[in-house]
C-alpha cells in the first residue's frame, strides 16, 4: 500500500516538476564515470568494478530527472559511445586529470567523438576529475591538453572536480541542470 | 499477456477493415494482422526506441512487426541491424515486463555481431540473476544464442545452477541453451552431467524432455554412450510424453545401428517398444508404432503389435492420426504387405475421407496389399475418386497401379483398361507421362498386353497435346508396329499424325511409317504413298526425311531395309569422334567415318590417358557396371566393324572382360568372351606399355588339345600393339563349337608377336625384329556363360508350359552358410539367370525359401529353374534343383553348372 502511496506521490511530483534531461557519460577506462553516477544518485562514493557495456541511471536532482547513459570506458566500447550520445541534452566527458599519460588518448578520443555529424551541436561537459591528487591538472592545463580550444561548434564547459572530495559537484549539477528541458 | 498482444494489433486489424471496406465490402474477407508490413517503414518507427519518453505498448508493436520480419527471412543489413540492436539497448531499462520480453526476443533474433554484443552482455548477467524469473530464464536464453565460448567460461556457474532452478521455465531455458550451445562448447557442457541428470529426473515435461535431448545430444559421436543412455533411460521413469517419443526415436536409432538379431533371439529394446504402444500418450504410441515399422528386417511378428494400434487410429476422429496412422501403413504395405492386410476393410473407408492427402494414402496401400481378386473392386473406388485429386497424388496412384499390375501380370486387362481411361482424362504433363510410362512398362514386360497398350497409345496420340510424349509413342509405334498381327491398323494413326501435327510429331511420324515400310512388304506400296503426301510438307526436315524414306525404301542399293540402319556407330563415340574433328584445325578433309570404330578400347586403369572415339565409349562402359546393356552393345558395334566377324551372325551374349595379365606388366591384356549361335569370339584387347619397343603382328595363341568340342576357325591378328596413348587395340580368335552346344573348358593362352626396340637416340623402331610370346592366364567357359537372364513375368504358367519330361531334379548339398539369402545370392550368381516375382529376397529368419529363376540359354532356348532351399540350425544349407527347359541337354548343363560350382 504504502508503495502506491509513494509511486502516486512521485507522479503528483512528476507533474509539477516537468523537468527531464538525457546525458551520456562517457571518457576512458578508470576516469571515474561510474563513481560521478553513484555519487550524483546517493551522495557518495563506493568502489566500482570496471563497467561493461552500459549502466542506466535515473537521478533526481534539484526537481530535474537525469536519464544517465553510463558507458564503458575501454577500448571495445569506445566505438559504441557515439550510438547512446545521438540525442542527449549534454555530453559528460570525464577525463582523470591525475593521469596524465592518458591524456593524449583521451584527447583523440573526444575529437573523434565531436566529429560524428549526428552529435553536432550538443552541449559538452568536459571535467577533470580527481583533482584532489597532488599531480591533478588545474582546468586550464585541461583545456590546452586536451584542445578544448578547438571546439567551437557547441556549447562547452570545463570543470575541475573530484567524485572524491565532492568538489565543484554543485557546480556540476548546476551546469547540467541549466541544460534540461 | 494474450490480451496485450491483441491490444497491440487493434489499430493493424481496424485497418484491414478499413480496407476491406473498400474493396467491395468483402465483409468474410480476413486480412493478416501483418498484412503490408514493410521493412523499410518499420526500421523508421523503430526509431521510437529512441525517444526519451518511451512509449512500451508502440515499442512492442514495432518489435512484433520486427521479428515478423526476421521470421518471414527479411535480411537486415549489417548496418541496419546494428541500428535496430543499438536502438532497442536503450529499451533495456524500461520496467515494462511485457516490453523487456519483446526486448529479449528481437535481441536473440537479431544476434547482433560478436563486438557490439558485449554491450549487452553485463546487463544480461545482471538479469541473469534476477529475481524475476522470466528476466532469469530469458536473459539465459539470449545469452546462450550470444555468447562465445570464452565469455561462456565466464559465466558457467549461473548456467550450471540455472539447470536444477527450481523454477521449470529457468531450467528449461538453459536445458535448451545448453543444447545449441552443444555443438561448440560440447566440453563445458558435459561437466554439468549431474545437474543434467537431475533435471531429466524432473517432474515437469518440458524440462525433462530437454534433459533428455541435451543428455543425447551431449554423446551423440559415441554410440556405446548413447546405447548405454538409451539403456538407462529406459529403466528410469521417464513420463513426460514428448521426453519419452524422444527417447523413443533414440532407441530406433540404437536399434538401427546394432547388429541384426541372430535367430530367433529378441530385438534389444523391442520390448520398452511394445511397452510404449500401450502408452497413455497417442503421440506415444505413434512414435513407437512408426519406430517398429521402421526397424530393419522387421519381422511380422514384431510388426504385428504396432499395426494393430495403427489401426485402431485409422478409425480416430482426429484427422492427423488418421493420416499418420495410413502414411505409416504405406510404408510398411511395401515390405511386409501381408501384416497390413488386416486393415484393409479400415482403409477401405478412407477412400472416402474428406482430405485427399488421407484418401491417396489408403489407396496407394490398398494397391500394394490387394490381391487379385479385390482388384476389380478397388478400381472401381478409385476411378470415381481420380477427378477429385491433384496431379501430384494421381502420379502416385498410377504408380501404384503400375506396381500392382506387375504384380499380378494375369489381371492386366482391367489395370490396362483403368490406365487408359484415366489417360483420356485432363491432366498435367507429369501425370500423362506417368501413365504413359507405366504403360509402356507393361508392354515390356507383360507380353500378352502389348496389343492392348499399343492401341491405347495410338488413341491417346489422337488426342495428345504434348509434344514429348507424342514423339515417343510413335517412335514406340515404329519399333513394335510391324512386328504385331496386324500391322497395318496402325498406319491411321500415324498418318493421322503426319496430318495434323506441329513438325517435330509430323517427322517423328514419317520415321515410324517408313518403318513400316520397311519391315511389312505387304503394306510398303501403300505407305510410299503416304510418304509421298509428305513430301510437300512446309517444314524441312519433315520434307527431307520423306524424301529420305523414298529413296531408301525404293532405290537404296541395300533396300528396304536401309531405313533401319543396321550399321550403327555408338552415339557417343561419334560425338567424341566428331568434336574432335571440330577442333582440329584442318576442316577442310571430310570428316571420315571409318575413322570412329578403329579407335578403340583405352585400358580402364590408365584414366589419365585420354581416350578418343570409341574408346572413349568403351571406357565410360567398363567404367561403369551399372550399365551391362550398353557394354553389351559396344561391344556388338566393335564386332560388326570387323566384316570378318560380323558375318557369324549376332551376338548372344557378351560376358564381363576378364584381365589376363597383372597390373603394371608390360602388356595390358583383357579378354572379353562373346556367346554365339555356333561360334565363341575371344576379343583380346591389348595395350602396349613399354615405350621403348614396337610390338608388331600381334595374336593370341589358344591352346585346344584337351578340348575336342572346339576348333579354332579363325584368328585376327593385330598389325601393332597401340601403346596407353592410344588405347587398346584388338586382336580377336574365333572358335567354332556345335550349334547349341554348351561345350565348357579352359583354355591356355599365349601372346605372340614381333618385338622392334626403339632406338633412343633417334626414336626409330630397328629394321628387324625377333618374335617373342607372353604367357598369359588362361581363359576360362563355364555353361553359365551360355545363359542370359531373361523376365518372365508369369512364372507358374511358363512352367507348366514346359514339357514336364524335360524336368531333371535332384538335391545338393551346399555347405555351411551365413543365411539363406547368402546362399540364394550365391547359387543366383553362379547361375546367372533372372529372379522371378521377386523370389530373390529372402524374408529374414525364414527357414526355407523357393527361388525362381527364368533365362534363355544359347539358340534361344527357354530354361526355367526352381530351387528349394532349407537351412538347419547348424546353417547348412540344403538345394532341391529342378529345371524345365525345352531340351533335356540344357537341363543337364544347368545341373553340371550347379555339380561344378
Amino acid at each position: 500500500m504504502s508503495g502506491w502511496w509513494q509511486s502516486l506521490a512521485e507522479w503528483l511530483k512528476s507533474l509539477f516538476f516537468n523537468k527531464e534531461m538525457e546525458l551520456s557519460l562517457i571518457g576512458l577506462q578508470n576516469a571515474g564515470k561510474t563513481s560521478l553516477v553513484n555519487v550524483l544518485a546517493t551522495g557518495n562514493t563506493t568502489d566500482t568494478i570496471p563497467t561493461v557495456g552500459f549502466n542506466m541511471r535515473k537521478v533526481t536532482k534539484g526537481g530535474v530527472t537525469m536519464r544517465v547513459w553510463d558507458l564503458g570506458g575501454q577500448t571495445r566500447f569506445r566505438s559504441m559511445w557515439e550510438r547512446y550520445c545521438r540525442g542527449v541534452q549534454a555530453i559528460v566527458y570525464v577525463v582523470d586529470s591525475a593521469d596524465l599519460d592518458s591524456l593524449d588518448a583521451a584527447k583523440e578520443e573526444l575529437h573523434a567523438l565531436l566529429s560524428k555529424p549526428s552529435l553536432a551541436g550538443i552541449p559538452l561537459l568536459v571535467l577533470g576529475n580527481k583533482n584532489d591528487l597532488p599531480e591533478a591538472l588545474s582546468a586550464n592545463e585541461l583545456i590546452t591538453r586536451l584542445d578544448l580550444k578547438a571546439i567551437t561548434d557547441r556549447e562547452t564547459a570545463v570543470y575541475s572536480m573530484s567524485c572524491r572530495t565532492q568538489a565543484n559537484l554543485d557546480v556540476v549539477i548546476k551546469w547540467l541542470s541549466a541544460r534540461s528541458k | 499477456m494474450a490480451s496485450t498482444a491483441q491490444n497491440t494489433l487493434e489499430p493493424l486489424r481496424a485497418a484491414g477493415d478499413s480496407k476491406a471496406k473498400d474493396e467491395d465490402m468483402e465483409e468474410e474477407l480476413e486480412y493478416s494482422p501483418f498484412y503490408g508490413i514493410e521493412k523499410g517503414a518499420v526500421l523508421q518507427e523503430a526509431r521510437c526506441f529512441n525517444d526519451s519518453h518511451v512509449d512500451p505498448r508502440r515499442c512492442q508493436q514495432v518489435i512484433t512487426k520486427l521479428l515478423y520480419l526476421l521470421t518471414q527471412g527479411e535480411s537486415f543489413t549489417k548496418s541496419e541491424a546494428s541500428e535496430v540492436f543499438f536502438s532497442v539497448t536503450k529499451l533495456f531499462q524500461h520496467k515494462d515486463v511485457h516490453l523487456r520480453r519483446m526486448v529479449y526476443l528481437v535481441i536473440k533474433e537479431i544476434i547482433p555481431s560478436s563486438d557490439e554484443v558485449i554491450i549487452i552482455t553485463s546487463s544480461l548477467m545482471k538479469d541473469m540473476n534476477s529475481k524475476n524469473d522470466l528476466y532469469r530464464a530469458n536473459a539465459i536464453r539470449v545469452l546462450c544464442r550470444i555468447i562465445d565460448s570464452q565469455m561462456l567460461l565466464q559465466i558457467e556457474r549461473y548456467l550450471k545452477q540455472a539447470v536444477v532452478d527450481k523454477s521449470a521455465v529457468v531450467a528449461s531455458a538453459v536445458l535448451a541453451g545448453a543444447i545449441h550451445l552443444a555443438s561448440a562448447s560440447g566440453e563445458v557442457i558435459k561437466r554439468w552431467s549431474n545437474e543434467v541428470q537431475e533435471a531429466i529426473t524432473s517432474r515437469h515435461p518440458m524440462v525433462q524432455f530437454q534433459a533428455v535431448a541435451l543428455m543425447h545430444a551431449l554423446r551423440a559421436n559415441d554410440r556405446l554412450a548413447v546405447s548405454k543412455l538409451v539403456t538407462q533411460l529406459t529403466r528410469s521413469n521417464v513420463r513426460s510424453p514428448m521426453a519419452q517419443c524422444l527417447l523413443v526415436r533414440y532407441v530406433a536409432q540404437v536399434i538401427a545401428e546394432s547388429q541384426p538379431g541372430v535367430g530367433n533371439e529378441t530385438r534389444p529394446f523391442y520390448d520398452f517398444l511394445e511397452s510404449c504402444l500401450r502408452n497413455k500418450s497417442e503421440v506415444v504410441i505413434f512414435e513407437a508404432a512408426r519406430a517398429i515399422c521402421n526397424m530393419r528386417d522387421v519381422t511380422t511378428r514384431e510388426l504385428t503389435p504396432a499395426v494393430t494400434v495403427l489401426q485402431l487410429f485409422l478409425s480416430s476422429s482426429k484427422p492427423v492420426l488418421r493420416f499418420a496412422a495410413v502414411r505409416t501403413l504405406n510404408k510398411v504395405a511395401m515390405s511386409h504387405p501381408m501384416a497390413v492386410t488386416s486393415c484393409n476393410i479400415d482403409m477401405e473407408s478412407l477412400i472416402a475421407d474428406p482430405n485427399r492427402s488421407i484418401a491417396t494414402l489408403a489407396i496407394t496401400t490398398l494397391l500394394k496389399t490387394g490381391n487379385e481378386s479385390s482388384i476389380d473392386r478397388l478400381l472401381k473406388q478409385i476411378g470415381g475418386f481420380m477427378s477429385e485429386i491433384a496431379d501430384e497424388f494421381k502420379v502416385v496412384v498410377v504408380e501404384a497401379i503400375k506396381a500392382l499390375c506387375l504384380k499380378f501380370p494375369q489381371k492386366y486387362r482391367g489395370l490396362m483398361n483403368f490406365l487408359s481411361n484415366v489417360l483420356r482424362e485432363d491432366g498435367g504433363f507429369e501425370y500423362k507421362k506417368a501413365i504413359v510410362d507405366a504403360i509402356l512398362v507393361l508392354i515390356r514386360d507383360i507380353p500378352e498386353a502389348k496389343e492392348m497398350g499399343l492401341a491405347q497409345l495410338c488413341e491417346f496420340i489422337e488426342d495428345c497435346e504434348f509434344t514429348f510424349l507424342s514423339v515417343q509413342i510413335l517412335h514406340l509405334l515404329g519399333d513394335e508396329g510391324p512386328r504385331t498381327k496386324e500391322p497395318a491398323r496402325y498406319i491411321r494413326y500415324i498418318y493421322n499424325r503426319v496430318i495434323l501435327e506441329n513438325a517435330t510429331v509430323r517427322a517423328a511420324a514419317l520415321s515410324s511409317l517408313a518403318r513400316f515400310g520397311a519391315h511389312c512388304p505387304e503394306l510398303r506400296e501403300r505407305i510410299l504413298i503416304l510418304i509421298r503426301r509428305a513430301q510437300f510438307d512446309h517444314d524441312d526436315e519433315v520434307r527431307d526425311r520423306a524424301t529420305l524414306y523414298l529413296y531408301q525404301l525404293e532405290k537404296a542399293p541395300q533396300g528396304p531395309e536401309s531405313v533401319d540402319p543396321q550399321w550403327r556407330i555408338p552415339a557417343r563415340g561419334l560425338e567424341a569422334a566428331l568434336q574432335q574433328y571440330l577442333a582440329s584445325p584442318d576442316t577442310e578433309q571430310p570428316f571420315d567415318l571409318s575413322t570412329i570404330p578403329e579407335a578403340v578400347a583405352a585400358s580402364p586403369a590408365k584414366p589419365k590417358a585420354k581416350p578418343q572415339g570409341l574408346a572413349a565409349a568403351v571406357a565410360a562402359g567398363t567404367s561403369a557396371p551399372g550399365a551391362p546393356e550398353t557394354l553389351s552393345g559396344e561391344y556388338a558395334d566393335m564386332l560388326k566393324a570387323v566384316p570378318q566377324l560380323a558375318a557369324l551372325g549376332p551376338v548372344f551374349k557378351t560376358c564381363p572382360a576378364l584381365q589376363l595379365t597383372e597390373e603394371e606388366t608390360e602388356y595390358k591384356v583383357v579378354c572379353v568372351r562373346h556367346i554365339l549361335e555356333g561360334h565363341l569370339v575371344f576379343q583380346f584387347n591389348c595395350t602396349n606399355t613399354v615405350r621403348e619397343q614396337v610390338l608388331e603382328h600381334v595374336s593370341v595363341a589358344m591352346d585346344l588339345d584337351d578340348l575336342e568340342a572346339f576348333s579354332e576357325e579363325l584368328s585376327l591378328p593385330l598389325r601393332v600393339m597401340p601403346g596407353q596413348e592410344e588405347g587398346a587395340g584388338q586382336t580377336y580368335v574365333v572358335l567354332a563349337r556345335p550349334p547349341g552346344s554348351l561345350a565348357y573348358g579352359s583354355f591356355l593362352a599365349t601372346l605372340r608377336f614381333r618385338v622392334k626396340e626403339i632406338d633412343p637416340t633417334t626414336g626409330e623402331a630397328e629394321e628387324e625384329g625377333y618374335e617373342d610370346e607372353y604367357q598369359l592366364e588362361s581363359v576360362e567357359v563355364s555353361p553359365a556363360d551360355y545363359i542370359k537372364p531373361a523376365f518372365t513375368p508369369n512364372f507358374r504358367a511358363a512352367w507348366e508350359a514346359l514339357p514336364e519330361d524335360s524336368e531333371m531334379m535332384d538335391d545338393y548339398g551346399i555347405g555351411q552358410r551365413d543365411s539363406l539369402q547368402d546362399a540364394v545370392e550365391a547359387v543366383g550368381r553362379i547361375l546367372g539367370m533372372q529372379a522371378c516375382e521377386g523370389t530373390d529376397a529372402v524374408p529374414p529368419n525364414a527357414r526355407s525359401h523357393t527361388l525362381l529363376l527364368s533365362g534363355t540359354v544359347v539358340g534361344d532356348v527357354q530354361v526355367l529353374v526352381r530351387l528349394s532351399f532349407g537351412i538347419d540350425a547348424q546353417r547348412n544349407v540344403a538345394m532341391k534343383l529342378a529345371v524345365r527347359s525345352e531340351s533335356s541337354d540344357v537341363s543337364e548343363a544347368i545341373h553340371a553348372i550347379i555339380q561344378e560350382a
